[in-house]
């Protein structure tokens, strides 16, 4: 850690999660690193508390103090963070984060607990075209993990189980109410909970196939959000799209969940040096 | 009301009734304590002055915003056009413009011409004016003609108050606009070198306030903010610098004006408001009041669309906005269905291309409660110049 270094923190503050991360950079905000990580469910506490616990854990990780920091940068519901710097909105921090776990992505597939995003970016990660899902739940994360409370199977098992199944059953595609009607009588009728996740997967990922053949994506396409750690999302997504014969390969990053935060960060750097140099 | 040494938060807590209050509690007491009469006037370029001389209390009208639903008021216009004249006759017939004994309506368009109609056949009791305004702007002819006009407001305003108005008297009515406009100015300079310092949310609820307040009372308050939040300590943010255009008549919800600051932006100019602030410079106070009142309106005044300008020159105007504030782009928002906002905005956008200013626009009502895509809008716009240096 070198002292001429500069060091920023992104926090991304989705509907379900506050993820954080502090990332270092050399003096002129280039070759960053990434210092100290942290996801912190909401779980109907007050959202800016778990702001701050988040903020000061990754400062702790990182072994610095909040006035090392250069810049604090939101994305997200960035209203919720008051000591911020500044925001980037999700799809701008995003599609740095998503290039900074994987360069060679040109699409980009956001999928948090109440929204789903698709955008193709380029080499420099600008944004040059989006899609997004309507509004209704049917297409996120949050419908995903009522779902599994229903069938009562941790959300971190969905993914694995849902890889067994054998002969999926399709759920409704656009209204979660619907398709939680549909998943209450697929278990009156005795269909298994694998062939009921698989079937929410390639439902849900239908969605999405759509969003991104709209856009005309190509080649590495990267989830980012709270889906992608669902491994069996993943399969039915490059499933659906090999069907279609879409020319994209889908991939992950351990690291995918934080690509929000990530962006922030090094956005947050980006501007820190432009404010410095135009001061100087 | 008395704000002296009020702190930031009291002073917006005071805006903030003021403008939730549709039954208009301070006219109300206003009239009760000074035995008086008020006049409202819909926006933008009424002579306040004139009404304050004559002893009453001038309110400016902007509609209910998203704070009443429009039941009665639909059935008196066509669904598809703005929400200020239908608001303001729901007001009107739910008897919550009652405490008015006038009404000025400004020419701006069509609709509010529609509007001041209606009114003198609901309520024939009431005074109820139409003022039209100069397009011509030499002052032989513009000038001469709405001295003319500035004349019979007069003799109406003083026959609707009872009282006879001396020279003297609209002379001090002139100064102590002046002043008012004088303070606002100092608190729109302030904004724009530290816009941090200034939230535009408070600003916002500060020029409302200039609707309903006796106009000394509103420059005591804009002083006693100025006071306040200069000694406030409130967080530098990286946001980008935006004129607000198209705003001047149906206002955009308070929650919008919050979204926009949230998604990156700071506001340094807007349109909004302008009967506060339509008048560039002091009127003079030497010679004919009312003589002044109009050269001042011929030279000093704002442009926005309810005013002609020559071919080729719309657009200049807020180009000079844009480089006067070091704004970094301009929103353009209009109300739904606002034809002089919206067939203002094709030619001032390409004014704008001329330049090299980039832009983004949107359309909004009163009484919008959703602005996730306008949110999204403006983010991506905000982050194209910070990252990008152009959309």
């Amino acid at each position: 850690m070198w002292l001429d270094n500069l060091f920023t923190v992104g926090i991304d503050v989705g509907s379900n999660s506050i993820k954080s991360v502090a990332m270092e950079f050399d003096t002129n905000g280039k070759t960053p690193k990434l210092l100290a990580t942290d996801l912190n469910k909401i779980r109907k506490r007050d959202a800016k508390q778990v702001i701050r616990q988040s903020f000061e854990l990754v400062l702790r990780q990182a072994k610095l103090s909040e006035g090392d920091i250069a810049y604090i940068a939101s994305t997200g519901e960035g209203d919720m963070v008051d000591f911020r710097r500044g925001h980037f909105y999700s799809m701008t921090a995003h599609s740095r984060g998503a290039l900074f776990l994987n360069p060679d992505a040109r699409a980009v597939l956001d999928v948090g607990a109440l929204h789903a995003k698709a955008f193709t970016v380029d080499e420099r990660s600008k944004v040059l075209g989006y899609r997004m899902t309507s509004q209704c739940a049917s297409g996120s994360g949050q419908f995903l993990e009522n779902i599994s409370r229903y069938l009562g199977i941790p959300l971190e098992d969905v993914g694995n189980l849902s890889l067994q199944a054998t002969t999926p059953e399709m759920v409704s595609g656009i209204c979660a109410v619907l398709a939680e009607t549909d998943v209450i009588n697929m278990v009156s009728r005795g269909i298994s909970a694998a062939d009921i996740l698989k079937g929410i997967h390639l439902s849900m990922g239908r969605r999405l196939i759509n969003l991104l053949r709209a856009l005309n994506a190509e080649g590495q396409v990267i989830l980012t959000g709270g889906l992608a750690a669902n491994n069996g999302f993943v399969a039915a997504l490059q499933e659906l799209a090999d069907q279609e014969k879409m020319e994209i390969r889908f991939c992950i990053h351990e690291l995918s969940a934080y690509a929000g935060a990530v962006g922030a960060a090094i956005w947050g750097a980006f501007r820190h040096v432009k404010l410095r140099d135009q001061v100087a | 009301m008395n704000n002296t040494n009020s702190t930031v938060t009291q002073i917006i807590e005071t805006c903030e009734r003021l403008y939730n209050d549709l039954d208009f509690s301070y006219v109300k007491n206003w009239k009760q304590t000074h035995a008086g009469k008020a006049v409202g006037f819909m926006p933008i370029y009424v002579p306040r002055e004139i009404v304050h001389a004559a002893g009453m209390l001038p309110v400016g009208l902007m509609g209910a915003g998203d704070l009443l639903e429009i039941i009665k008021g639909d059935a008196y216009f066509q669904s598809y056009i703005c929400q200020i004249p239908r608001s303001t006759i729901e007001m009107a017939i739910s008897n919550r413009l009652d405490c008015f004994d006038g009404m000025l309506f400004p020419a701006i368009c069509d609709v509010i011409r529609n509007l001041s109609g209606m009114w003198k056949l609901m309520f024939p009791e009431k005074y109820a004016r139409y003022m039209d305004f100069p397009q011509n702007f030499r002052p032989e002819v513009g000038g001469e003609y709405y001295h003319q006009e500035l004349i019979i407001l007069l003799k109406d305003m003083a026959t609707l108050s009872g009282a006879k108005v001396t020279q003297d008297q609209l002379r001090q009515s002139v100064r102590l606009y002046n002043e008012n406009r004088a303070v606002i100015r100092e608190l729109y300079d302030l904004r724009s070198a530290d816009p941090h310092l200034v939230p535009t949310y408070e600003l916002y609820l500060i020029m409302r306030a200039s609707n309903i307040l006796e106009v000394s009372e509103h420059t005591a308050m804009v002083r006693d903010y100025l006071g306040a939040v200069r000694s406030e300590k409130r967080p530098e943010r990286d946001n980008i610098r935006v004129v607000l255009s198209g705003v001047f008549c149906e206002q955009p919800p308070l929650a919008l004006i919050r979204a926009l600051e949230n998604s990156g932006c700071f506001i340094v100019e807007d349109d909004w408001v302008l009967g506060a602030r339509y008048l560039l410079k002091a009127v003079a106070t030497e010679g004919d009041p009312l003589e002044n009142l109009a050269a001042a309106y011929l030279k000093d005044t704002v442009k926005t669309a309810s005013r002609y300008e020559e071919d080729g020159a719309k657009g200049s105007y807020l180009i000079d906005l844009v480089e006067k504030t070091r704004a970094e782009g301009v929103i353009f928002a209009a109300p739904s269905f606002c034809d002089p906002a919206l067939l203002e905005r094709p030619m001032q956008q390409e004014a704008l291309k001329r330049a090299d200013i980039p832009y983004t626009s949107f359309k909004y009502s009163e009484s919008s409660g959703q602005f996730q895509v306008i949110k999204e809008q403006t983010g991506t716009f905000a982050d194209s110049i910070k990252l990008w240096g152009s959309v």
